[in-house]
């Protein structure tokens, strides 16, 4: 009786196993079975995303006028021969059109009638070599359902040699240096005619003072490293100034934020006094290293001023929050005192402050200026140049821009946009 | 001489002037990887030029302090200062915090250097003011313009702006918060585009004397 038992609690289990009882379909399998099977997506198309360092991909295919607003996108990568998919991108049917992707017209050709997305492969796989082959599939969902999905592609990515995007940019440099050649060699012809900057002409008053009170002049360099154009502009000024103190032989004290813009300046204020013919004049201690951290240079320098009461206090070169403080000392003082920077967040401080200011461009052109050396003076030239091409394209822009939208004229109007537009 | 004073630190700047500038247009790894490797350099150059930064802060001090020079006294601080950041980051080994607990140097950290740095930034506030009032004295029609705008601004910026405002220009149908995002927004941003463009274009061309030798004071004259 028991074997009986046993043989039928086995039959059972074996039958259980062999799916027996599976026969009879279970209910989300029977509802699967009763949806029409997903339709095959076409026309997507997959490849290297151009003018970029690589690592991104960009799928397009058109846009299904059945869409509807339910309608979402799903794309899917894989770095796997099989399986593998992760999710990239997800969107709405109505975004991510050929229109969206921010490219020029002479660099893209890409419409409303059709999807484009770029998915950066970086985001979801790391480190990626040129060549490295990717796979992508695309579905299309409808309330969350699946009614479309394209066949997986492959795609690899490689490294552009060249920002087509930034083409218009390439043909305003060229121009620009062509101009700036034209007027180096128009200078070395004959002079040309520099209007006068009264921030620059006073110097030699602010240096004339100092020598009369005997009182030092001090020239602050700001917190700029040697890569910015301000604070290189401002070792020019500074050589200008040092030569200008070495002739009067008075005393002039430069503190510095950054070590290498005081080794610089060293050498500048070094071949300023020897130019001068005043090379025993110089001491090293004129350039001072004071600190990196910016309110520990401002108190130090600040100290610096407040005991010593300078005759001129110069802030030339990129300033942030300590402008305030270094500039407001000073005029306590009673020191002349003259600012120059590019840095737009700081220039109503030193309008304030100061009595005379260089707006960012004519700090850059100060050099220029102070040195008279004709082929300096030309690259002011190329400056006027560009500040006119600016002024005829910003005219020019909006005029035909407000045409193109009176007369409604959407691709004239993206047109122009795009001619001027930094990519 | 001249090969080595001028022409090839002139090369240098021609080549890596002219390199860094492709940078911009040329997007390839190789570019990312040149301008990455500059960086670094740049950095390398910085930390060797911060010791003769340092050389430069102790000599000058240690002269004011041997001449017994005016304000000497503050030259101590100079050193009193290092040793007092030095000493804590050595036993330390340059750590803020030793788990939960703040080591020496986290100590001179939070209690000596930020509440120093924040003291100087809170002086700001003060120089603010003052240079506000130098600002606000009405001395010609733009000063006059100026004070108007900046007028409005405080309006604006304050819960009492708009009772004041509703009261005494509520008649014009505008409300204060409009008046001042139209003044941020058009008359100060056409301002700042126009110095902006200024500045860059200046930039552009001090790279352009820098790259191609015009501009060579900072190698000294011939």
């Amino acid at each position: 009786m028991i074997k009986h038992k046993v043989f039928l609690t086995l039959f059972l289990s074996l039958s259980a196993v062999c799916g027996l009882f599976a026969a009879k379909p279970a209910p989300a399998a029977k509802k699967a079975a009763s949806l029409p099977p997903a339709a095959v997506l076409g026309g997507v198309t997959a490849a290297d995303m151009p003018y970029d360092v690589g690592g991104a991909v960009l799928l397009r295919w058109a846009v299904n006028p059945s869409d509807t607003p339910a309608t979402t996108y799903t794309v899917y990568a894989s770095s796997l021969q099989a399986g593998g998919w992760v999710e990239a991108e997800s969107f709405a049917s109505t975004a991510k059109t050929g229109k969206d992707i921010d490219l020029p017209f002479w660099a893209w050709d890409g419409s409303a009638s059709e999807h484009a997305v770029k998915i950066e492969l970086t985001n979801f796989f790391g480190e990626i070599k040129d060549g490295d082959v990717f796979h992508f599939k695309v579905a299309a969902l409808e309330n969350g359902k699946l009614v479309a999905e394209s066949l997986p592609l492959d795609a690899s990515t490689t490294s552009n040699w060249f920002r087509l995007d930034r083409l218009n940019n390439v043909v305003m440099l060229l121009l620009v240096t062509i101009v700036f050649f034209w007027a180096v060699s128009h200078a070395k012809r004959k002079g040309l005619f520099i209007r006068r900057i009264a921030g620059l002409d006073a110097i030699d008053e602010a240096i004339g003072r100092a020598t009369e009170m005997g009182k030092p002049i001090y020239y602050v360099p700001g917190i700029g490293d040697m890569t910015m154009v301000s604070t290189i502009a401002s070792t020019f000024i500074l050589g200008e100034v040092a030569k200008k103190v070495a002739q009067y032989d008075t005393t002039i004290k430069v503190p510095h934020y950054n070590p290498v813009v005081m080794t610089v300046s060293k050498e500048v204020v070094k071949q300023a006094f020897l130019e001068a013919g005043r090379p025993d004049s110089f001491r090293e201690d004129i350039n001072q290293f004071i600190s990196s951290d910016q309110f520990s240079y401002a108190a130090s320098v600040d100290g610096m001023i407040s005991r010593e009461k300078p005759a001129a206090c110069f802030f030339m070169g990129y300033f942030m929050a300590e402008s305030l403080l270094l500039a407001e000392v000073g005029a306590t003082t009673g020191a002349i005192q003259i600012a120059g920077t590019d840095s737009e967040s700081q220039l109503p401080f030193f309008f304030t402050a100061c009595d005379y200011t260089l707006i960012g461009e004519e700090l850059y052109a100060a050099g220029a200026y102070l040195s008279k050396d004709p082929m300096l003076q030309s690259a002011l030239k190329a400056q006027d140049f560009g500040k006119l091409v600016v002024m005829i394209s910003v005219a020019l822009g909006v005029i035909l821009t407000a045409v193109g939208a009176l007369m409604k004229w959407g691709a004239f109007t993206q047109t122009i946009a795009d001619l001027f537009k930094a990519y | 001489m001249k090969l080595i004073k001028k022409t090839i630190p002139l090369a240098i700047v021609f080549v890596f002037g002219i390199l860094t500038l492709l940078t911009y247009y040329v997007p390839h790894k190789h570019s990312v990887d040149f301008l990455e490797t500059m960086n670094k350099w740049e950095n390398i150059v910085t930390a060797f030029a911060f010791f003769l930064g340092l050389i430069s802060l102790f000599y000058a001090h240690s002269t004011k302090i041997s001449r017994k020079a005016d304000g000497w006294g503050y030259s101590l601080f100079v050193f009193v200062g290092f040793l007092a950041i030095i000493i804590p980051a050595y036993i330390s080994k340059g750590k803020n915090m030793n788990g939960a607990e703040l080591t020496w140097m986290g100590w001179a950290f939070q209690y000596i250097y930020n509440p120093l740095s924040a003291t100087m930034f809170a002086v700001l506030a003060f120089y603010i003011v003052s240079t506000a009032y130098k600002s606000f004295r009405i001395k010609s029609l733009q000063a006059f313009v100026l004070f108007v705008a900046a007028m409005f601004l405080i309006l604006g910026n304050v819960p009492l702006g708009q009772i004041i405002w509703d009261k005494m220009l509520g008649w014009t149908g505008y409300n204060i918060s409009q008046v001042v995002d139209w003044i941020m927004h058009v008359p100060a941003v056409a301002g700042k585009r126009g110095i902006m463009i200024g500045i860059s274009i200046g930039a552009v061309v001090t790279a352009l004397k820098i790259i191609f030798g015009i501009e060579r004071q900072y190698l000294g004259k011939d």
